[in-house]
């Protein structure tokens, strides 16, 4: 029933569309970043020059790694004490209607630095506990500025390949024209095609339905249609709505949600293009960009047949009634399975964590397949950060080839030697260790058994309790912010682990990721010969997608053996 | 001494000794190393080994103390613990081997080469210029001895007066004397030789303790080989990998246990825990490092560090001198061709009554060709000739019969000179072999033309291979030659070169290593005259030759005791076939990895109550029915391959040059590839062995001593 051949037309169009957008979306960021003129200098350049002047920045100043990193920490905290004063003084904001009051210090602690972050993992429900005012005034000013911070630490990092003064540009820059050139624009846009594809936009918080039967039901409304532009675009994640992209109004057809997913998809498969024209070598670009498609067609594909593989099994079980049968476990009936699951699998990949089904229902092998592209965080991983992992896992890569070949390892004419290393393996230990560390905490402190419930003498369902305690920390290590459920994570003890993983998940990976770019910065170009390790070729490009996902089996194989495979019926 | 004496002497081939003693492995000695090496302080240089040692160590105590630790009561087998510390020991055990080997290797080297001059003493003239008998090692830069005939040379130095006859042989292997001199480029003498012939005065370059001598002893035994920044990384890539399976493999065996899923016991995690450590390439990174300078010893050459040898692996630019190295240094006789109306062998008969007494190269080749084409001349009786030999002035020679005939041989101009009218076809001949870079050279009877025949730089049996290599390889090569600019390029063109300077001064190579290295490029060179120094100071690889001035010697950091210059190529070989190896072993490391899991992880969840977790089931692709087994097979799996690659990591992984993605390509194939089927198949078949073995009645005697000896609570 899953196969058929519209829903492979869909996913074919869907990412047609997307790489046929992407190379030109990829060579305007490198204009961008390469401070060219683009689009919409008449508008924003005196609006600009208006905020350099005001704030005492030099716009034509590059900065040093220091600099550069110490401006990035900066925005990043000034941004989590802004989020976590709008949180506890949630009461005091205006578009309350509900009267809601404000966060608990622990609460808004996480909240603050999941949406500082790019993670938008919540511990909150939306409709209940956050209103209009908070959400505008608090939250949506960081679904803008967090991705414009991966944007910039990516551009930053590929600067360090061109440059050789050790600068890597201007932050400040660097985030004001994501901003404005890229993330408000393109979101724009987006958010004109979804309230044309049926999601509200309004400033009402709420209306009350009263049924026939006189029972009421109180629909929240808002911004949807704006909010969720950019939450999809930035690979926020953090819907309107509790149920996120499950809800109706968030993401009401088939249609709308194969167009979130475009959105969510548009910009990390076209940094790797940025890259490529940033660098001046478009075709540098392509051994990224066939890795992350191959390890998202192969993603969906085992997801999809996961998927289906078990609710036939569940359809075929006595007592289903035959109105359900025919739908996939834990997906909404609004979609297909194909459209559900390209929407999760890109979701989930794209470390934007909306999602448009129930995680903790699916098939275990859907399951794993989800921590998988967590734990790669890259293919293609969040706006920036994402393409900047991948760009790790090529560090490791070229230094390995390098060797394999017989020349000190080089990549686009520089060398990839000890301090590149010790930074690539840095983030390549962390990654594990903020996930493992803490579940192990939570285990051993009790807290597990307070938030999934205690253990029972079905080993299928303690696996079960153990992928979901997993799978939040995977998802706040590797900002994603997409949850299992159910979880009772809204205590001191998941808010304050949480946030600081969620921190750490972040900004440690983007200081390596300067800190390599300043190293190659530093470094003179070294001329390529027949020598050196062509980086195009399909050879390296297999290696690479190989390398990406023995990596992260060997680090993630026996943790996903004790949760999503120990419950079995995958 | 003079010059004709030493001509005189080298052609009578002085007979020296027998070259270098190639001295047998000394394996008492080899074993002794391999456990001396369990020694912690040696073990922490190696962190991946370490990590190994202490959880060695660790079991080791928890077998025969089990109680210490309540945890392991429970699941405690004295069998199971036994095996696995056992096993343990072996994989540490073979680490040591593979570099005790490697390093006794380079110890048979250096014991001969040491040898050489325990006890020497030298007879050292003082300010006053009496001489005094003092031991060679109280001498110091500066200083100047005095060694005659049948000595010893305390140190390595310079010829400041008269010329001797050296046998090299105990260094360099090469069995002829070789003569050294003061003035010019042929200066320099290494400690340790002996003169054969002569009596020089020199002066000391090197103190005692950094000689060439106790470089070359230093590094071949491993003493001074300090680590590259290649293999820093790869250390820094190994220790990351291993504490993030710690991570990985900690924590994990932890949730088994807490979430109820499986207990493992510690022994179990451990045994994991190793067998996923890059312990293979770990244990054998000492070997290779030590085993790449050995390799370049074995070259004759020396190498003044490890670095250096790297480098050669990363060169891309070669800059090759033409005469010595490209070509065999003298041209030779390629063709003849008669002038109109002359035979041909009567042009024959003349070139080899011309060159019959002239004893230099060309004069030879001239008579081996004109043999080979059947020219055929009388016998000339003593005292019926007299040779015209060749001089500045008149630029030929030849021969005058008594007879009156005179028969000369020279250049173009100079013949013309003399008188010979060249017939015009001949002078277009002329033209024509001077386009294709040989020299011609025109016979003369009498004043009358015969013909011409042509002079040819001829290049190296095998350097149009050796270039064509390098290219394949990416490194560029250039050649510079004194030679005028069509004669270099015809070189050029026939050896395949990619770039050629003619006319080309000394200083030149200064210029164009400055210029290359300005463009980011890895340059290496070779020399061996004082004018060469700066050059050779300036390259990234200098190659100096033995031969050559202690300056030059001093400013390379490659000495070739065997004064080849195209030596640079192999170098450039052994420095990529080390990068080579560490790649491929660890590709190989990592590949096994997958294959480990497969064997390890079900086998694990089986332990729980003795059946199969229902959804870890369809990993056990391997059949590892018994647990205990599994790991156990695991675990010596991964000790048994690192005796296995001892070889590879001593002679290195096989290198042919092609280009970088072929090579990549090929390695990943071999060394990914094999890795994985490698251990899937290993792991598989030794699994088979121990479960037949468990079942034999030796190895359950066995098992039943090592239960008597560690009972629980026994101890």
């Amino acid at each position: 029933m899953a196969f058929n051949l519209s829903s492979i037309v869909d996913i074919a169009i869907l990412f047609a569309l997307v790489l046929l957008f992407a190379p030109s979306l990829g060579s305007y960021l490198a204009r961008v970043y390469t401070n060219r003129p683009v689009f919409g200098d008449r508008l924003w350049n005196p609006v600009e020059g208006f905020l350099y002047r005001l704030f005492g920045i030099d716009p034509r100043h590059s900065m040093r790694f220091t600099e550069y990193a110490l401006a990035l920490l900066l925005l990043g905290a000034a941004l989590v004490v802004w989020i976590y004063a709008m949180m506890t003084l949630q009461s005091y904001l205006p578009w309350n209607p509900g009267a809601l009051s404000g966060f608990s210090w622990d609460l808004a602690f996480h909240t603050a630095a999941s949406f500082a972050t790019n993670t938008d993992f919540t511990h909150f429900t939306s409709e209940s506990q956050l209103s209009v005012g908070g959400a505008i005034l608090g939250l949506q000013i960081a679904l803008f500025l967090s991705p414009a911070m991966g944007l910039a630490v990516i551009a930053a990092f590929v600067r360090g390949f061109t440059s050789r003064d050790g600068t890597l540009g201007n932050f400040y820059v660097d985030i004001t024209r994501s901003v404005t050139r890229v993330l408000l624009p393109i979101a724009f846009v987006g958010a004109i095609v979804l309230v044309l594809l049926d999601l509200p936009q309004t400033f009402v918080s709420f209306v009350t339905a009263h049924g026939i039967g006189g029972a009421s039901q109180t629909i929240y409304l808002g911004p949807v249609a704006s909010w969720t532009s950019i939450e999809l675009l930035g690979s926020n994640g953090g819907g309107w709505y509790a149920a996120n992209a499950a809800n109706a109004l968030a993401n009401p057809s088939g249609l709308s949600s194969l167009f979130e997913t475009a959105l969510m998809l548009l910009i990390p498969v076209s940094v790797p293009f940025m890259f490529g024209r940033m660098v001046r070598r478009p075709s540098e670009s392509y051994p990224y960009i066939a890795t992350i498609l191959i390890v998202l067609f192969v993603a969906l594909g085992l997801f999809i047949y996961f998927q289906d593989a078990g609710s036939t099994l569940v359809n075929s079980l006595p007592g289903i009634s035959p109105a359900v049968n025919g739908y996939p476990v834990g997906q909404q009936a609004q979609y297909t399975l194909t459209e559900s699951s390209a929407f999760n699998i890109v979701s989930i990949y794209a470390n934007v964590g909306a999602q448009s089904a129930a995680l903790g229902s699916l098939t275990s092998g859907a399951q794993m397949v989800l921590f998988f592209g967590m734990f790669t965080q890259s293919t293609p991983g969040g706006v920036g950060t994402g393409f900047g992992g991948l760009l790790i896992f090529a560090m490791v890569g070229v230094f390995l080839a390098g060797l394999m070949v017989g020349r000190t390892p080089e990549y686009l004419g520089k060398k990839v030697g000890t301090g590149q290393m010790k930074w690539s393996a840095a983030v390549l230990i962390s990654h594990p260790a903020i996930i493992l560390v803490p579940t192990l905490i939570a285990v051993v402190l009790g807290f597990a058994s307070s938030a999934v419930g205690p253990l029972s003498s079905s080993l299928a369902a303690n696996a079960h309790q153990f992928t979901i305690l997993l799978y939040e920390f995977t998802s706040e290590a590797a900002n994603n912010g997409s949850s299992m459920g159910p979880i009772n994570d809204g205590t001191l003890f998941f808010n304050l682990i949480g946030g600081a993983i969620m921190l750490i998940g972040r900004f440690f990976p983007m200081l390596a990721m300067l800190a390599i770019g300043s190293l190659f910065a530093q470094q003179d170009y070294i001329p390529e010969s027949t020598g050196t390790l062509k980086t195009t070729s399909l050879t390296f490009t297999l290696y690479l997608a190989l390398l990406v996902v023995i990596v992260s089996g060997l680090l993630f194989l026996p943790v996903l053996a004790l949760g999503p495979l120990a419950q079995g019926g995958w | 001494m003079s010059e004709a004496d030493i001509t005189a002497l080298t052609a009578a081939q002085v007979p020296t000794g027998h070259g270098r003693v190639q001295r047998r492995t000394a394996w008492s000695r080899i074993f002794a190393d391999s456990f001396r090496y369990f020694d912690p302080r040696r073990e922490i240089r190696q962190p991946v080994m370490f990590v190994v040692w202490v959880f060695f160590v660790f079991l080791a105590v928890v077998t025969v103390y089990p109680r210490i630790f309540p945890d392991v009561v429970a699941t405690y087998d004295p069998v199971y613990y036994f095996a696995l510390t056992v096993i343990l020991f072996l994989t540490l055990w073979f680490a040591h081997l593979s570099e005790a080997i490697a390093e006794a290797r380079g110890r048979a080297q250096a014991e001969s080469l040491r040898e050489i001059r325990s006890g020497l003493t030298a007879r050292k003239i003082g300010a006053d210029g009496a001489s005094t008998m003092v031991p060679a090692e109280s001498l110091r830069i500066g200083d100047q001895v005095l060694v005659e005939s049948n000595e010893t040379l305390p140190l390595d130095g310079d010829v400041v007066e008269g010329a001797a006859l050296i046998d090299e042989s105990m260094m360099t292997g090469e069995s002829a004397a070789q003569v050294r001199e003061s003035g010019g480029d042929r200066t320099s003498v290494l400690g340790g030789t002996k003169v054969v012939q002569g009596r020089i005065l020199v002066r000391i370059t090197a103190n005692p303790g950094h000689s060439f001598l106790d470089r070359l002893i230093g590094l071949v035994e491993g003493a001074s080989r300090e680590r590259t920044p290649n293999e820093l990384a790869l250390g820094v890539l190994l220790a990351s990998l291993t504490l993030a399976l710690l991570i990985v493999i900690m924590t994990f065996s932890d949730f088994a246990g807490l979430t109820g899923i499986v207990t493992i016991n510690i022994a179990t995690m451990l045994a994991l825990f190793v067998a996923l450590m890059p312990t293979t390439i770990g244990a054998l990174l000492p070997a290779i490092g030590i085993s790449g300078i050995n390799r370049v010893a074995k070259a004759n050459v020396i190498a003044k560090s490890g670095v250096a040898v790297e480098a050669a692996g990363d060169l891309d630019v070669l800059i090759l001198d033409k005469t010595g190295t490209i070509t065999v240094g003298s041209r030779l006789a390629t063709q003849f061709y008669a002038s109109p109306g002359v035979s041909e062998p009567e042009l024959l008969t003349a070139a080899l009554l011309s060159s019959s007494l002239d004893t230099t190269p060309e004069g030879r080749s001239i008579v081996r060709l004109a043999g080979r084409r059947g020219g055929n001349a009388p016998r000339l009786e003593p005292g019926t000739y007299t040779v015209m030999p060749f001089t500045a002035e008149r630029r030929m020679s030849g021969i005058s019969l008594k007879d009156g005939t005179e028969i000369y041989k020279g250049s173009i101009d100079s013949m013309e000179k003399y008188g010979a009218v060249m017939p015009p076809e001949l002078r277009d001949k002329a033209r024509e072999a001077a386009r294709e870079g040989m020299t011609p050279l025109v016979i003369a009877q009498n004043h009358r033309v015969l013909g011409l025949v042509a002079l040819k730089d001829v290049i190296k049996p095998g350097i149009r291979d050796r270039i064509h290599e390098l290219k394949t390889m990416g490194i560029r090569t250039i050649m510079c030659t004194g030679d005028n600019r069509i004669t270099a390029a015809a070189i050029a063109r026939e050896s395949g070169v990619d770039e050629f300077i003619a006319e080309a001064k000394p200083e030149i190579k200064l210029t164009i290593i400055e210029r290359e290295k300005a463009l980011g490029h890895l340059v290496a060179m070779s020399g061996d005259g004082s004018n060469d120094a700066p050059a050779l100071a300036k390259a990234d690889v200098g190659l100096a030759m033995n031969s050559g001035t202690s300056a030059a010697k001093e400013a390379g950091n490659m000495v070739d005791l065997d004064n080849d210059p195209t030596k640079l190529i192999e170098v450039v070989s052994i420095g990529k076939q080390l990068l080579i190896t560490r790649g491929a072993l660890t590709t190989f490391t990592i590949t096994n990895d997958v294959a480990k899991y497969f064997a390890v992880l079900p086998a694990i969840f089986l332990t729980a109550s003795g059946v199969a977790i229902a959804g870890i089931a369809p990993l056990n692709i391997l059949g590892l029915a018994n647990p205990a087994l599994a790991v156990l097979s695991t675990l010596f799996f991964n000790a048994i391959v690192i005796p296995m690659l001892i070889p590879l990591a001593l002679f290195g992984v096989r290198f042919r040059p092609m280009s970088a993605i072929d090579l990549l390509r090929r390695n990943l194939v071999i060394y990914g590839g094999g890795g994985l089927v490698s251990a899937f198949v290993g792991i598989k078949l030794i699994y088979l062995l121990f479960a037949w073995a468990s079942g034999t009645p030796f190895v359950m005697h066995l098992a039943a001593i090592v239960a008597h000896l560690l009972p629980l609570g026994g101890l």
